[in-house]
């Protein structure tokens, strides 16, 4: 049961009545039992909550930050329920508006509409849908909560892919589909065609020109249906929050910000993607990511609290990858790569290529360049230390020929995606 | 059925064993006081057995022939012995009504002393308790016209005032000359009345509740009613509080905080000041387009008409540096590097 402010107004009036008519013990148990006659009254004419039969439709997944709708039907079996509802999420399902206020005939339905902003991405669930019927004189009314199960998966919000149409400006200039075609981008032989004035002399077959009447030039395109595998680093490192344009996130979120614009630039590109997340074990894994299907199996990843296992890893790859492949590993540039990483890339270098991006924290640069007094110089030493270890994996790193992208978390994804089409432009997937 | 809310039963049921708890404490307790009995016993009360009651004292009186009145509020004390317990309670005004009244008045350390000695056995000194000879006392000390025992017993007219109510006791009634000290001052007269008064008896006139009118009384408690029922209507949730499943987040720049910190702690300015040297040459070798890890020194002194040894000085100098030192050099390397990439 609850009560209404009506209760609290009735026994206010009741002040006049006792201070001026009844001023004894009697007139406060008069109004005391007026009060709980009425509550009485309430409650046993109130609508039941208990038999009320909920379902649910609307959405089942949406962009992290957008807006989406999910239906609530309440059927009402009983006599007429007037009162107000509300359907509980976690805050981070960001619901608009979770009180409604409630009139359902008697053996009729109503649906209601909440619309849901997710804050943060992963599965959203519902807790439960809590119904007040309130009684006629609207001083009591009686309470009661219903498990009404539904999950809304809050998809990665993808912030870079208003780089995409560039890139893919780019793709398309090495894809042989623009006039300014120039030899060196791309590395297969695609056909033959006539000289227009503006082409490479250098380009011209010359073989080919002597039989036919006119000058004929040899086109490229780039490398087609090379597989690129990215493995998505889920351990500590990445639980680390990273300060950025959209404010503090972990580095597991701008990881997955980068693969999504790799794989969506990939996939353009003809090129086969494999998606893997691994932390100490296979934490999701989508063999042929379309992009869809990624963002899904991307949702409700979270870091864990567990060391990065890199010879799990490799492993993995490499049963996966049978054969060679770019494989891009989404992580952070830390000093346990060398004990971890660095004594297996012989084994994964000797079938495929490796580029490593990292995000780096803006904090720790912002540290380097504080100057004054004693505590910034101490920190600005600090910071120079950790970016010369960060400077000196990656000189390591580059020695057994694998490629390092360190950027700052806002210009990450397009690093990434930048040095994957000079790869492709350079042959070299 | 997806109601997830209590039923009367499952209320019932969840309810029941606090409540049986509840009433076994509560038996439990009205047990132990009845099994207790009167668990009166203030100091100097004359129905306390205990060893800072008075019963005994008051027994003896009583059978010397001195009716012993019990009072608190000490109406009817003309012609009597007036003992007050506790005078610093009363109204000074009253008390001096009250003993102009009584035939004999006997203050246990009223207000008023000069000073203060320790409890001990003292010898009388005074013929006012001659007969009862040594005695406990200490307590407060008074000025008045007859002094005894180091002036804590002092007679003023017919009012004496006593530094410590230690030789009214149980505990302490038969040591050395007590009991006799105790008979002559409380058997004066025939009737004894002992006073203990209470806090309350300080205010006598009415007090401001007495003067609001009932109904303000009334209406004020009728309005704490409307309070709970508010208290009430805005207590109940609408539904559970829902948890937020948080994910675990650490700022990644932590342990770069930690390093600084434990660099100032323990003052280890010579190795920062080794890692901005490092830091400043690791910059600069790409600007002057050397390769990594090859010394920038005699770039640096062509392009900036520095000497050599300067340059080399501030970028390898393995000297201990202060603090002090460790800033100035902070500054130094930045001004070079500026230098440099302007020039």
């Amino acid at each position: 049961m609850a009560l209404t402010g009506r209760a609290g107004l009735l026994a206010l009036i009741g002040v006049l009545v006792v201070g001026l008519l009844m001023p004894s013990w009697q007139g406060i148990f008069v109004m005391l039992g007026v009060v709980l006659l009425c509550v009485a009254v309430d409650l046993v004419l109130a609508a039941g909550v208990r038999r009320l039969t909920f379902t649910r439709a609307g959405a089942t997944s949406v962009r992290t930050g957008e807006l989406c709708t999910v239906q609530l039907t309440v059927h009402n079996p009983g006599r007429r329920l007037r009162g107000v509802l509300r359907d509980a999420w976690a805050p981070s399902a960001g619901v608009v508006a979770d009180r409604v206020p409630l009139d359902v005939p008697a053996g009729g339905s109503r649906v209601l509409s909440f619309e849901l902003r997710p804050v943060r991405r992963g599965d959203r669930t519902a807790d439960r849908v809590t119904v007040r019927s309130l009684g006629p004189l609207g001083i009591a009314a009686r309470q009661g909560s219903h498990q009404v199960p539904w999950t809304v998966r809050a998809l990665p919000p993808f912030h870079s892919r208003r780089h995409l149409p560039a890139l893919l400006e780019r793709l398309r200039e090495l894809d042989g589909r623009r006039a300014s075609l120039i030899r060196g981008a791309g590395t297969e032989f695609d056909s033959l065609r006539t000289y227009v004035i503006g082409d490479d002399v250098r380009s011209i077959d010359w073989r080919a020109s002597a039989r036919s009447s006119d000058v004929v030039v040899r086109t490229w395109r780039p490398e087609r249906d090379r597989q690129v595998t990215i493995v998505l680093d889920t351990s500590r490192t990445s639980a680390g929050r990273v300060d950025g344009v959209l404010g503090g996130l972990p580095r597991l979120d701008t990881s997955m910000d980068a693969a999504l614009l790799l794989s969506a630039l990939a996939s353009q590109a003809r090129d086969q993607v494999d998606f893997l997340a691994f932390s100490h074990k296979v934490r999701a894994s989508v063999p042929r990511a379309s992009l869809p299907v990624m963002v899904q199996a991307m949702a409700p990843l979270e870091a864990e609290l567990v060391e990065f296992d890199a010879r799990g890893a490799v492993s993995e790859v490499l049963r996966r990858a049978s054969r060679r492949s770019l494989v891009v590993l989404l992580t952070s540039l830390e000093p346990s790569i060398e004990h971890g990483l660095l004594p297996l890339l012989p084994s994964l270098a000797a079938r495929h290529r490796l580029l490593i991006a990292s995000v780096s924290d803006p904090a720790v640069h912002a540290m380097a360049s504080g100057r004054g007094d004693l505590e910034s110089v101490y920190a600005a030493a600090a910071a120079e230390r950790t970016l010369a270890e960060r400077r000196r994996l990656t000189a390591l790193l580059a020695r057994h020929g694998v490629e390092v992208v360190d950027a700052l978390p806002d210009e990450l994804p397009r690093a990434l995606a930048d040095r994957y089409l000079s790869l492709k432009a350079a042959g070299k997937l | 059925m997806t109601a997830v809310s209590p039923d009367a039963r499952r209320i019932w049921a969840a309810a029941r064993a606090p409540l049986l708890i509840g009433v076994v404490i509560l038996f439990a307790a009205a047990v132990i006081t009845l099994l207790r009995g009167t668990g009166e016993g203030g100091a100097l009360d004359p129905r306390s057995f205990r060893p800072e009651g008075s019963h005994a004292v008051a027994r003896l009186l009583e059978q010397n022939g001195v009716r012993v009145e019990l009072t608190d509020d000490a109406s009817a004390v003309d012609g009597a012995t007036l003992f007050v317990t506790h005078p610093n309670l009363i109204a000074p005004d009253r008390l001096t009504e009250l003993s102009r009244r009584a035939a004999a008045t006997v203050l246990v350390a009223p207000a008023g002393g000069v000073g203060q000695v320790a409890q001990e056995t003292r010898e009388p000194g005074c013929a006012l308790a001659a007969k009862a000879g040594a005695a406990t006392s200490g307590g407060f000390v008074y000025q008045g016209e007859q002094q005894c025992y180091d002036s804590t017993l002092v007679r003023t007219g017919t009012v004496t005032a006593i530094g410590h109510g230690a030789i009214f006791t149980n505990g302490e009634l038969d040591a050395e000359g007590n009991a006799a000290l105790a008979l002559s001052l409380l058997g004066q007269h025939e009737r004894l009345v002992w006073y203990m008064p209470s806090v309350a008896d300080r205010a006598q006139q009415k007090s401001l509740t007495d003067l609001v009118p009932d109904g303000w009384k009334f209406g004020a408690l009728q309005l704490g009613v409307a309070a709970v029922l508010v208290a009430l209507w805005r207590a109940r949730r609408l539904g559970r509080v829902v948890p937020e499943p948080l994910p675990v987040v650490v700022r990644a720049a932590e342990t770069v905080e930690g390093r600084a910190r434990l660099y100032q702690r323990s003052r280890a300015s010579t190795h920062a000041a080794a890692v901005l040297r490092q830091a400043a040459r690791d910059r600069l070798s790409p600007v002057l387009g050397l390769p990594a890890g090859e010394d920038p020194s005699d770039e640096i002194a062509r392009r900036t008409s520095r000497p050599v040894a300067q340059v080399r000085a501030l970028l390898h100098s393995e000297e201990p540096v202060d603090d002090r030192g460790l800033v100035a050099l902070a500054s130094e390397l930045d001004a070079l590097e500026n230098e440099v990439r302007k020039g």
